[in-house]
């Protein structure tokens, strides 16, 4: 899988804050289609959305605690689908707990960060995602 | 206080490491004090209630606190202008949820510590509040905790609220 600075990338967190930042990140990355949404529902239907139109989201990067719909909910849905098996799907955490990692790849996660985080670190966490 | 201390030192140890890494800057830790009123320090606080429990001598408590943290305008809009990698004048929705995310980010933190301290914490949403001379509620049978902040952007106020265990 590469990584192609055009890919299609949705940032999904509650906190304006983080989406902001991470946008930002990603744009230092030299990132350009990047869309924002504050929770897994209403991500959902966007991500459902382009996927009809035939231009499916590439990346997801989505906060884990969020009201509505967690990450975690969001995770699972998208891989109880077989179109969005192999996403690619980051998971954004503000607890570092080992038990949360387990849970997050058990549910199939593609990469883990935890904040804070520096651009460096997402970028090397998305590095990893693409070279998998 | 030392019981104190110990409960407040993942927090400090957490907020210092998100200035670090997403404000770009060191933050110092003043002396802690107890706080004897419930009228904030600043003009924005976030506020993230602490609900679980502990445990002692093998038993499960019940366990509840507060972690707050509280700016004066100014020095909340230069972090948040630091933060958000983009320059900010005054306090508007574009940044009024920088403080509550800083919360979040620190507890998260915090919490890992604190777990193998014997604490078991639910992570709750944070919440902002403005306004000059505002005033906290602390849960009751608590003591409240001052810890001044001080980096390049200005000084501001880390609280905790703190349930003993040891009664």
């Amino acid at each position: 899988m590469g990584l192609k600075t055009s890919m299609k990338i949705i940032v999904i967190n509650d906190m304006g804050t983080m989406r902001k930042i991470i946008e930002k990140m990603l744009k230092t990355m030299g990132f350009t289609n990047i869309t924002q949404a504050d929770d897994g529902a209403t991500a959902l239907p966007m991500i459902k959305e382009a996927t009809e139109l035939g231009v499916p989201y590439e990346f997801i990067v989505s906060d884990w605690n969020m009201p509505g719909m967690s990450g975690l909910d969001l995770l699972k849905t998208l891989r109880a689908d077989d179109q969005y098996k192999d996403l690619p799907f980051l998971m954004v955490t503000a607890e570092a707990e080992q038990g949360n990692v387990v849970i997050a790849v058990k549910a199939g996660v593609s990469n883990f960060i935890v904040k804070p985080f520096s651009a460096a670190t997402l970028q090397e966490k998305i590095q990893k995602i693409f070279k998998a | 206080m030392s019981e104190f201390i110990e409960f407040s030192k993942p927090f400090v140890e957490g907020i210092q490491k998100v200035f670090e890494t997403m404000v770009f800057t060191k933050l110092e830790p003043g002396k802690p004090i107890i706080k004897s009123d419930r009228q904030a320090k600043g003009d924005i606080s976030a506020i993230m209630g602490l609900i679980g429990t502990v445990e002692v001598e093998g038993t499960d408590r019940e366990f509840q606190g507060m972690f707050l943290l509280t700016w004066e305008t100014d020095v909340y809009v230069k972090i948040a202008s630091a933060m958000l990698m983009e320059e900010y004048t005054d306090f508007n929705d574009q940044i009024e949820d920088v403080g509550a995310e800083i919360a979040n980010i620190v507890t998260g933190n915090a919490k890992r510590t604190l777990t193998q301290m014997g604490f078991k914490i639910e992570m709750a949403v944070p919440s902002t509040v403005t306004g000059k001379g505002h005033c906290f509620k602390y849960p009751s049978g608590t003591t409240t905790i001052m810890v001044p902040l001080s980096c390049v952007h200005g000084d501001f106020v880390m609280e905790l609220c703190y349930q003993s265990h040891n009664d």
